[in-house]
């Protein structure tokens, strides 16, 4: 077992929580083609902006030297790591200029800039953490990991600020974003097992962790609570959250890095 | 093919007296479970005798090296004249992000200097026309430093079992594998 990477767990999972809340507000206040009821612009931009924040301050525990963050721009020709950093500066900066410039009714192009710089984190961060050093993910199962976490706590978060329809959507959004979340999470170590050994040790290290069933265990418990209820519940997305915060702490320090077998058969 | 510095590690003469991590250890000081330079025994599964076989391992001083690409401060650069790898400790910021990208697990955490830091193929030493601590240490032969550019040998191979082959990365580590040991029968 790696380290978990309290920070990283933090910083990812509280970024794409806050993407997701933007992009589901941006689902939510064009759904109809005719803008939306839309009363509490500011309080919705404001959990995005804290969410995000939180985040942003988590991530700079993991630096061994956090007030030379800023140099980590420097590398954007080959980095993914410099343009997630930019990708996510320019996503805080739009939040809080939301925050700033939202009445009660808000303004939609905002919420449209913040998705597109949210996938933007969500690419690159998919990309930094998909290295040739750890087999299972040198693809592109971190973005769909990270996209999954996006949408499930989008959906869960935005239905406090939904009414009405929007509500139903979000909940609808919610399950099928649940479904795809447990179908890649129960599907990846399996496929896994059969892979090389480094790719094994891994499918073998998620499937005995306690990250790991946590993470699918809240996942279904949520499913189990919409299907029941038709409604996503306040404080079922705070649930997910732990759940995703479970997740991202196996996928940190349960994923095999190739340097562990050196020597071995690979 | 411009010049690029290798080591050539000789698995059939290691005897794996871990004298060439002990010089690296000796040379630069690192501190407490910080290793630049590992031996590594080859599994029975890869070498099935009573005789043991070994690859010492360090940076490998890759063609289009994990760690440059994703250093995001460009600690990190590598040298025109010789392809060494070289990390510029002062400008690393101690993200980890190197130390979870090479696949070898050459660049290593420095919880003193909360700072990366990893073999440097002792390129001072190369510019005062001096072999790197360990391949000068080695009392076999069995590590050396070649010129890719102008190796000549035919016997060595770039990916021997127990060695994650990275083609992407182009290592510039080479290797003569272990011989079959002769059974003597009465």
């Amino acid at each position: 077992m790696q380290s978990m990477e309290l920070p990283l767990v933090l910083f990812t999972v509280f970024s794409q929580a806050a993407i997701g809340v933007t992009l589901m507000r941006a689902v939510r206040t064009t759904a109809d083609g005719a803008g939306s009821v839309d009363n509490d612009a500011r309080r919705e931009w404001g959990l995005i902006a804290g969410l995000m924040a939180f985040g942003m301050l988590g991530s700079l525990f993991h630096l061994g030297h956090p007030l030379s963050a800023p140099m980590a721009l420097k590398h954007l020709g080959t980095a993914w790591l410099s343009r997630e950093v930019l990708f996510a500066g320019m996503f805080t900066v739009v939040t809080v200029l939301a925050v700033l410039a939202a009445g009660k009714a808000g303004k939609p192009v905002l919420a449209w800039i913040g998705t597109l710089l949210g996938l933007g984190v969500i690419v690159s961060a998919g990309m930094t953490y998909a290295p040739p050093a750890l087999p299972v993910l040198n693809n592109a199962l971190p973005f769909t990991f990270f996209l999954a976490s996006a949408v499930i706590l989008g959906a869960g978060f935005g239905s406090w600020f939904a009414e009405g329809e929007r509500a139903r959507l979000m909940a609808r959004i919610f399950t099928t974003a649940l479904v795809v979340g447990l179908v890649l999470n129960l599907a990846a170590p399996c496929v896994w097992l059969s892979g090389g050994t480094v790719m094994r040790m891994t499918g073998q290290a998620w499937l005995g962790s306690g990250f790991y069933w946590a993470h699918v265990l809240v996942l279904a418990g949520c499913l189990g609570v919409v299907w029941k209820t038709g409604t996503v519940p306040a404080w079922l997305p705070v649930l997910a959250l732990l759940g995703e915060l479970a997740g991202r702490a196996g996928f940190f320090a349960d994923t095999i890095h190739t340097a562990a077998n050196m020597g071995g058969l690979y | 093919m411009k010049k690029q510095y290798a080591f050539l590690v000789d698995t059939e003469r290691c005897i794996g007296c871990f004298t060439c991590a002990m010089a690296c250890r000796n040379y630069y000081h690192q501190v407490e479970g910080v290793v630049w330079r590992q031996v590594h025994p080859l599994s029975e599964e890869i070498y099935p005798h009573r005789e043991r076989a070994f690859l010492s391992l360090s940076c490998n001083h890759c063609e289009n090296p994990a760690c440059l690409n994703v250093c995001p401060v460009e600690a990190y650069t590598k040298r025109e004249e010789d392809g060494v790898v070289v990390h510029h400790q002062e400008k690393c910021i101690g993200c980890g992000n190197c130390i979870r990208s090479c696949p070898y697990g050459a660049p290593k955490y420095n919880p003193v200097e909360k700072r990366a830091e990893k073999c440097s193929l002792c390129h001072e030493r190369l510019d005062a026309g001096l072999d790197p601590a360990c391949v000068q240490a080695c009392p076999t032969d069995a590590l050396q430093l070649i010129d890719l550019a102008e190796f000549e040998r035919t016997n060595e191979v770039q990916y021997p079992a127990g060695y994650p082959r990275m083609e992407g990365l182009n290592p510039s580590t080479r290797f003569v594998l272990p011989k079959t040991p002769k059974m003597v029968r009465r």
